[in-house]
């Protein structure tokens, strides 16, 4: 029996940063209808921070779906946190960064200050009923040492799900496949994979994640995203239905692509 | 030692360019870190001469090809003949044919094409299987695209198995692309650094013409808007530090960063497009006002804007304000 893998659609999100689309709220509440019919287990609705037409949208897109997960991204700030889960969504997703690059240059903070914040952050929404997954930002390109340590006391705090974000898109298999055993063999948490495609590995990078022990693939329709895109949702399940189970068949992620394609050509 | 050959030019045999965007075509290919350059025959007699650097495999049907067609480094044939300077190719297609390869061991180099769906089984182990099965051959692995894991697979050969890979510009052939290759290398062992990626435009608009294919704009390393920008967080890391949000500075591969305003902008990427555009930047309520207009109507058009759309609509609002 084939092992059932979980679709993370963040085409809504990561998809719609691609520069070329902006999506209005009809636009986000049909393409998530579609994606929740067919049983994609959980929809990165969007960022309910960008501004109120946005935190409206994804309300419209929770009262309008039935079955998927609705989760948005919230930046690790509680400031943001605390606006993101206005909207009740099933899920927040914080956005961690994780490298000494992200750390000590872009935020010109240290690991204490974002295992602290990322911590006040998750105590937020839980004390508000909201499920909480972390993404671990950057995570291709950081200390697997913090990550662990992150991971353990993100576990106390109640977090089931972590996000691998190769933020660049610079992960190659052998690499991607010593992360994920690396964190499976230190940790029972549970991984989410969330690949770009910056050198032409997203998809694979995601099917050795998977096979390594990440339960849920973050892809988007064709793949798109920003700079190269993220792992593309049909080609995953087209390379990979050989050994892992899905709610969908690509007949009928075919079928969606058609019919959005006039929304989100602009990024391809 | 690392061996890249790059097949792109036996593919296109009907709809051949001129001789001199063929040698352009290998120079450059030579100039990003190709070892090898391998030519259909109707593409050699085409391009008359080959330039004078760089080493050039004949692709051939029949043994008697080579003495038609002497000199090259190597020629490449399906026929099992174990001459020298030939690379006997053979078809795999599934992981269970693998042994098959024992049959083979006289061969002295071999290329193995196929295997496209190695990375659903247990691809490291089979890559050991097949270096085992054929101990004193030079292997060329030239793994196909059909799952969308070819440079996946080309790369972990390359890094953890042997030394020997064909791949195709674009991938064009359904093999794994040659930038990306490339690429990849460079970032994960720093595989020939001072080699010049700087041609890939150049590179890329030769393979248009002789290909008669449009390069998809979010293509790994050579598409046109790869390096474009819009997403305000993005945007702003990027400002502060390229590497934060760019696995190689744009500039190295002949690209550059390039912020495009829409509806996922913030006041930063505003500000620096007023000033990129050499236009005055406004105090803080008006940039705030400007925002929330790109956001309205970027929305409204399911868009971007242009930077001549952009400059119109900050006047127009700049001057609202003043009123």
């Amino acid at each position: 029996m084939k092992e059932t893998k979980y679709i993370v659609d963040t085409t809504l999100r990561d998809g719609e940063q691609s520069p070329g689309i902006a999506l209005r709220m009809e636009d986000k509440v049909k393409i998530a209808k579609l994606l929740d019919e067919i049983g994609v287990h959980e929809i990165e609705a969007g960022i309910p921070c960008v501004s109120r037409r946005e935190s409206d949208s994804i309300q419209e897109i929770i009262n309008n779906t039935k079955n998927s997960k609705i989760s948005v991204w919230s930046r690790m700030n509680t400031a943001d946190v605390k606006q993101s889960i206005v909207c009740k969504p099933h899920i927040l997703h914080i956005g961690t960064p994780v490298s000494y690059i992200q750390i000590y240059s872009k935020l010109k903070k240290n690991k204490a200050w974002v295992q602290k914040n990322v911590l006040d952050c998750v105590e937020i929404a839980k004390n508000n009923g909201i499920d909480v997954t972390v993404g671990l930002e950057d995570a291709s390109r950081s200390d697997i040492g913090f990550i662990l340590s992150l991971i353990k006391e993100l576990k106390k705090a109640g977090v089931d799900i972590i996000r691998i974000a190769d933020t660049v898109g610079i992960l190659t298999p052998s690499r991607t496949k010593e992360i994920i055993e690396t964190i499976k063999a230190y940790s029972d948490i549970e991984i989410e994979m969330h690949i770009h495609n910056d050198l032409g590995m997203a998809v694979a990078n995601s099917l050795v994640g998977a096979k390594a022990g990440a339960t849920y693939i973050d892809c988007t329709l064709f793949g798109i995203g920003e700079r190269t895109g993220n792992c593309n949702f049909y080609d995953f399940v087209h390379a990979t239905e050989s050994i892992f189970q899905f709610a969908m068949s690509k007949k009928q992620i075919r079928r969606i692509e058609d019919e959005c394609y006039p929304l989100l050509k602009g990024a391809l | 030692m690392i061996r890249i050959i790059d097949n792109t030019l036996t593919g296109f045999d009907g709809n051949l360019p001129s001789k001199e965007e063929l040698q352009g075509f290998c120079k450059l290919l030579f100039t990003i870190g190709v070892d090898a350059v391998e030519l259909s025959i109707p593409a050699y007699e085409k391009m008359e001469k080959l330039p004078e650097d760089g080493n050039y495999i004949l692709q051939i049907d029949y043994v008697d090809d080579m003495r038609k067609y002497p000199g090259f480094y190597r020629y490449t044939c399906r026929f099992e003949q174990n001459i020298d300077n030939m690379i006997h190719e053979v078809q795999i297609n599934d992981i269970r044919e693998i042994v098959r390869l024992r049959a083979l061991q006289y061969c002295k180099e071999m290329r193995i094409i196929g295997l496209d769906d190695l990375m659903c089984g247990t691809y490291e182990k089979s890559m050991q299987e097949i270096k085992k099965l054929l101990p004193n051959s030079r292997i060329n692995f030239c793994p196909e695209n059909t799952f969308h894991c070819a440079s996946a697979l080309a790369v972990h050969w390359l890094l953890q198995c042997g030394s020997d890979v064909t791949t195709s510009f674009a991938g064009i052939k359904n093999n794994a692309a040659t930038e990306e290759i490339i690429m990849t290398l460079r970032l994960a062992v720093r595989h020939k650094p001072n080699r010049d990626l700087t041609v890939f435009p150049e590179l890329t608009r030769l393979f248009e013409a002789i290909s008669g294919r449009k390069i998809s704009n979010k293509k790994p390393v050579i598409g046109r808007d790869i390096f474009k920008v819009e997403a305000g967080i993005h945007a702003d890391g990027i400002l502060k530090n390229p590497a934060t949000y760019e696995a190689y500075a744009p500039s190295c591969v002949g690209g550059k960063c390039e912020m495009v305003i829409g509806k996922h902008s913030g006041t930063k990427a505003i500000k620096l497009k007023l000033g990129e555009l050499q236009l005055n930047i406004p105090r803080e309520e008006t940039v705030m006002k400007l925002l929330e207009t790109v956001k309205e109507i970027c929305t409204e058009n399911r868009s971007s804007l242009k930077d001549d759309e952009f400059a119109r609509l900050a006047a127009e609002v700049i001057a609202n304000e003043r009123n």
